[in-house]
């Protein structure tokens, strides 16, 4: 499953780097957090054990990873591929289980809030394109599952 | 200079208006051509909508940038996710033809088409750029001389370097650049460059993201910062709010956090309170006590020559 969603000859490089770890926030500052230990555990398929931890999730997308990487690959992706078959297989943290939600349902993650708008002495918000992304929404559902 | 569309995001409209409304005053005053057009939908955030769905985050932002795109507009954003998330997309689909045919076929069925002509900028390098700090030097009534502000960037104002090209990903100069044609110092600290750390508080980290914020405002509070300045919600977040509810239990790390549209707000000449500096939750009258201060002050060169002058001056 996990294959789909990296390269793993780049990770097999990456494996044996670690040119990110001296600058990586997540690396110098979290207990556990150790990317190259999950990406060897990807390589070796024995990756499940990552989906349900809470370490997954302090990936902070600075992207500086990606901006050391002899690859331009970065150890994000392999963060990102964790997280999407954590989420897949319903393992979120709850905050991001009602974001997704607000998100699929309205296109945005927050209404203007438009009595502080208005009290401020600014325009109304423009139209959000809402009708719009839950119609394309529908349009890729249906295609996934035309397959 | 061409026109351009405001992305304002969701946590600015959201959570704090007083940046849109400091945003549009700086705007303004320089008379820029920017608009605001219906459509636009949440960028969509990277760290939610890519970690669960990659088509969705790919098409939600290929349709935001066709909105401009078709009106022949560029696109300017006072937040760095927002522009980071939309030029990701961007240049990934102008790099790969084959995935843009599928998402333009599927942009077909409501009519848009994704180009990606118009050049997407964050407000900071686009104020350094395209407005130019000579412009800013010149429009200015007062400046900061004798503050020293620490500039936060924020990631994704600079990162991925390779869909921005905008600064230098490690060692970026835009923003400190900015900072100094208003005349203030801008600090070099230890943990300029580290995130923010908001990001954890988005996954039931709030712990974890208080320990990043608490980083920086140490070492800030400890080298005798006047204020950190910064242009992203998600950062100014994570350090006006989580500041003030760290004070709340007792922690007091009392470090003003300015926008950079309220600094330039200031230096333009507009009040505190028109720009909505009062509705931060960490109080920035420490800030603004000493910029009061320091413009009472004679202007250091007077009474120079004469003392230069005295006898037995220069011996």
């Amino acid at each position: 499953m996990i294959k789909s969603h990296l390269d793993m000859k780049l990770l097999e490089k990456c494996s044996q780097c670690g040119a990110c770890y001296d600058i990586c926030p997540a690396c110098l500052n979290f207990a556990g957090y150790d990317p190259r230990a999950a990406i060897k555990d990807i390589l070796e398929g024995d990756y499940e054990k990552w989906l349900k931890s809470a370490n997954i999730w302090q990936c902070l997308e600075c992207h500086y990873c990606l901006e050391m990487c002899y690859q331009h690959y970065g150890f994000e992706n392999a963060m990102t591929a964790l997280r999407t078959i954590a989420t897949k297989k319903g393992y979120y943290p709850a905050q991001v289980k009602r974001g997704w939600e607000m998100f699929v349902k309205t296109g945005r993650l927050g209404e203007p809030n438009e009595g502080a708008r208005k009290r401020l002495g600014l325009p109304g918000a423009k139209e959000s394109g809402k009708e719009e992304f839950l119609k394309l929404c529908e349009l890729l559902n249906k295609k996934r599952k035309a397959g | 200079m061409k026109e351009f569309a405001v992305f304002w995001g969701c946590t600015i409209q959201t959570r704090f208006p007083f940046l849109e409304k400091s945003t549009r005053m700086v705007m303004e005053d320089f008379k820029l051509p920017y608009r605001d057009i219906d459509g636009f939908t949440c960028c969509p955030e990277k760290s939610l909508v890519n970690n669960v769905d990659h088509a969705v985050f790919v098409v939600t932002a290929a349709r935001n940038v066709s909105l401009v795109d078709e009106l022949d507009y560029d696109l300017v954003s006072p937040c760095t996710g927002c522009v980071s998330n939309l030029a990701t997309v961007k240049e990934k689909l102008l790099h790969d033809p084959r995935e843009k045919e599928t998402v333009n076929r599927l942009l077909k069925e409501v009519e848009r088409e994704f180009k990606g002509r118009a050049k997407l900028s964050h407000l900071v390098p686009f104020f350094h750029d395209t407005v130019g700090v000579y412009r800013i030097k010149q429009k200015i009534k007062r400046d900061f001389s004798g503050m020293r502000l620490a500039v936060h960037y924020g990631c994704h104002m600079i990162r991925p370097s390779h869909a921005l090209k905008n600064d230098d990903p490690l060692e970026p100069k835009k923003f400190d650049n900015l900072l100094r044609a208003l005349g203030a110092a801008s600090m070099d600290y230890m943990t300029k460059m580290t995130c923010c750390g908001q990001g954890l508080d988005r996954v039931d980290q709030h712990d974890n993201a208080l320990h990043l914020a608490r980083e920086k405002l140490i070492e800030l509070r400890k080298l005798g910062a006047d204020a950190m300045v910064l242009c992203c919600p998600s950062c100014f977040l994570q350090f006006d709010n989580n500041q003030f509810l760290m004070a709340k239990e007792g922690e007091k790390l009392s470090t003003p956090v300015l926008y950079f549209t309220e600094l330039l707000g200031l230096a333009l000449g507009h009040s505190p309170e028109e720009l909505g500096i009062d509705k931060h939750r960490v109080d920035c009258t420490p800030f603004l006590e000493k910029w009061a201060s320091l413009r009472e002050k004679p202007p250091w060169e007077k009474g120079l020559e004469e003392a230069l002058n005295l006898p037995g001056a220069l011996t």
